[in-house]
């Protein structure tokens, strides 16, 4: 079938919106219709070349829409169900999947391949080449054709141009506090970057019960919007953050620091750590750019001396297909603000006007939805 | 196809060898040939008659019990493959898992496959692709099978989500023991008692699951492991196991774990006699020390509800007591990590062996256990 998609052929050129070639799902597989996709900045790392996938590429990785047609073989979906696709597939059965650590699955190694999961082929093509797919999904799509390992099924009553953001962004900024720094109740927190990861990190503090969350970002726009989402505090920077963190707590400085900026930048990394108390953790959820050599500079003697931990996480540490569904049952409980995130929406041929927004630091979220 | 089975009419009766019809699989469904058995306690509860579904249950259901095949511990040899099973192909070495993981659910979502949505069928209903039979009798009736699983069964057509692929090189034997047994107490010491290097663990109860209770206490870095068995043979297995000490009875014990511990008691005690009923909880709290932890692992029957039990110690001693399925573990990652355990010779399973039996055996089998004669037997079909 023909369909239109966000194609981005070279690094540092413009989304072009092409009408591309569809092969129908194969085993395992399942054509998807989308409803809406967010504009995470992880796509504007395809742009920039920080995440050095191979082009041409379909972008778009946080995704909801309404299954047409499965392929031989997928027991658990049928035409007309809702579907979000979780940004990192999960099969169920590797040993990740298996031990509650859906967001490491194995299947996860094909993601910088961009080719169906199912056989390594590709089902998308234009101008006679085959075209990857951003994290296995290309939600920069009017349809897409995805193995079912990505899809997660949701109920009908849930919008889907809000639902689609719980696919990467929501999930990642929100685990990132409950699970990946495992705030406790009373605890101070700091979350450095506050965009469509970190205004989410912010609500996963609040639901956590930390008594501080002092949110930091250079952009007053977006400093007002943490205070909307929860943060008690603001700073614009971690240098301005410092001094306040110390008076806050009296010196012992923040229990958790969670990481996440527009780009990871390794020469920070020392003033997140200077902002954590004794035993206190960084949780470092941004992407940093992928060839970064300059190092991280902190001070190892503090890991040591103080018992500070310093950890990765990926999709806030959560499981896709637990998590999702669990996090819009607070957004239907009204516990979790999905409405405030999108700052606004775009067609799909708004898609260039939508990042430069984004680069200008005017939108938590931009979403597309398509008609 | 054909396929030699043990077969259970009715509650006290004895297993009878029939032959089955097996049919073939459909979607997401596989043909095994079950090469080894375990003879588990658990299926021993159908003859007496403790996990059968009671009849009232069964009428709301408008499900029939009987005929039943037995057996849920075992490994086999893949036949056939029905449309949609990518993770197994015939000729493939198996391990069953009595829960099955759909890996989509949300206990199989979080690390907690032994609790998947697909468990609510094991004791009753047929297939859990499509809820209908492929096994029949040679009257033409369907039959249950133990778990789904039905590895007192030469032939079996299984659930994929049953089914955990393993390495060819394992011995099937060593593979049907860690199926069930091996996980189940290895699992209840160290996952769901968390024992800690430096504990005092109490294992009451030496069979094919407290045994193995004793080799996880043993790994886990246990200072003293209590074995508690009223058998003279299966408290000398104990020892060889890795059990410090060992007594016949909790009684007997309580003194000395006083001793022992210098009045602080054991830290876990893991609960894994044949039968579990709950008159025996009040001496297995008392052997538990200060925030120490009680696991109950064993079975107890279906409909027993009374527990004897001092619940003023439970709160000012903050003891806790917890119960376990498949000792809390995931079968998909801790099967095939057991067995690379066994592989690297720190897992002991050759030695939880006393004897094997053909299927025409069975009843003998099964006489033996009760009469205290084996650690595990196990079916082996040439």
């Amino acid at each position: 079938m023909k369909t239109k998609a966000a194609v981005l052929w070279e690094v540092n050129a413009p989304w072009s919106i092409e009408e591309i070639e569809l092969d129908p799902p194969g085993p395992g597989e399942v054509l998807v219709k989308m409803a809406a996709s967010g504009m995470c900045h992880s796509d504007e790392h395809l742009v920039t070349g920080d995440l050095p996938f191979a082009l041409p590429i379909i972008g778009g990785h946080e995704g909801a829409g309404i299954v047409e047609q499965v392929g031989e073989g997928v027991s658990w979906l049928e035409p007309g169900d809702h579907v979000i696709f979780g940004f990192i597939p999960s099969c169920g059965k590797c040993p990740s999947c298996s031990s509650g650590h859906q967001n490491l699955c194995d299947l996860g190694a094909a993601m910088g391949i961009g080719r169906q999961i199912a056989d390594g082929t590709s089902r998308h093509h234009a101008n006679g080449q085959d075209l990857g797919l951003m994290c296995l999904l290309g939600t920069f799509a009017h349809h897409t054709v995805v193995h079912e390992a990505s899809c997660i099924k949701i109920d009908k009553d849930m919008p889907l141009e809000k639902a689609c953001l719980l696919g990467c962004g929501v999930v990642t900024g929100w685990g990132s506090a409950v699970y990946a720094a495992d705030v406790a109740p009373g605890d101070t927190v700091c979350v450095v970057g506050v965009g469509g990861i970190g205004a989410n990190a912010i609500q996963g503090a609040k639901l956590a019960g930390a008594k501080r969350i002092i949110a930091i970002d250079p952009v007053e726009f977006k400093r007002e919007k943490a205070m909307e989402f929860g943060a008690t505090h603001t700073a614009s920077s971690m240098a301005e953050a410092f001094g306040l963190v110390q008076e806050l707590s009296w010196g012992t400085m923040a229990n958790k620091v969670i990481m996440t900026m527009g780009v990871g930048d390794g020469g920070v990394l020392g003033e997140a750590m200077a902002l954590t108390a004794k035993r206190g953790r960084v949780v470092v959820t941004n992407i940093h750019p992928a060839l970064e050599t300059k190092g991280a500079g902190i001070s190892l003697l503090d890991l040591t001396l103080m018992e500070k931990q310093l950890v990765g996480s990926l999709f806030g540490s959560g499981n896709p297909r637990y998590d999702i569904p669990k996090l819009m049952g607070l957004y239907r409980e009204g516990k979790l603000d999905l409405d405030g995130l999108v700052t606004k929406t775009y067609p799909l041929e708004g898609i260039n006007e939508g990042y430069q927004d984004m680069r200008d630091g005017k939108n938590i979220r931009g979403v597309l939805v398509y008609g | 196809m054909k396929s030699r089975a043990a077969v259970l009419r009715g509650i006290d009766q004895a297993w009878q060898i029939e032959e089955i019809t097996v049919d073939p699989p459909k979607a997401n469904e596989v043909l095994v040939n079950w090469k080894v058995a375990g003879m588990c306690h658990s299926d021993e509860h159908f003859v007496t008659g403790d996990m059968v579904p009671p009849q009232d249950l069964l009428d709301l259901m408008g499900a029939k019990f009987f005929p039943f095949i037995g057996g849920h511990e075992g490994a086999g040899i893949v036949m056939e493959v029905g449309p949609g099973v990518t993770s197994v192909k015939p000729g493939d070495h198996v391990s069953a898992s009595f829960v099955p993981s759909c890996g989509r659910c949300r206990y199989c979502s979080t690390g907690r496959q032994n609790l998947c949505n697909y468990g609510a069928g094991t004791l009753m209903g047929h297939m859990i692709t499509d809820g209908t039979p492929r096994h029949f009798d040679k009257d033409g009736n369907p039959v249950t099978m133990m778990a789904k699983l039905g590895t007192f069964s030469e032939y079996a057509c299984v659930a994929e989500a049953s089914l955990i692929k393993v390495e060819p090189d394992l011995p099937l034997d060593a593979v049907a023991l860690v199926s069930c047994g091996v996980a189940t107490g290895w699992g209840s010491a160290t996952k769901r008692a968390d024992t800690q290097p430096g504990d005092t663990v109490v294992v009451v109860g030496i069979g094919g699951i407290g045994i193995n209770a004793v080799q996880g206490a043993r790994m886990a870095g246990a200072k003293r492991i209590i074995a508690i068995d009223p058998v003279e043979f299966k408290r000398e297995k104990a020892m060889e196991m890795g059990a410090t000490h060992t007594f016949a009875s909790m009684a007997e014990a309580m003194q000395s774990v006083n001793e022992l511990t210098w009045g602080e008691m054991a830290d876990r005690v893991i609960m894994t006699p044949g039968v579990l009923h709950g008159d025996m909880m009040e001496e297995a709290m008392a052997l538990v020390g200060k925030g120490g932890t009680c696991v109950v692992t064993a079975i107890s029957p279906m409909t027993e509800n009374d527990v004897k039990m001092n619940l003023f110690q439970l709160a000012m001693w903050n003891k806790e007591v917890k119960g376990t399925i498949f000792g809390s573990l995931n079968p998909r990652a801790d099967i095939p990590a057991l067995l690379d355990m066994y592989r690297a010779g720190q897992l002991k399973l050759d030695e939880l062996i006393t004897k094997r039996y053909s299927l025409d055996e069975i009843n003998e089998g099964y006489r033996a256990m009760r009469d205290g004669e084996n650690i595990r037997g196990i079916i082996v079909n040439d």
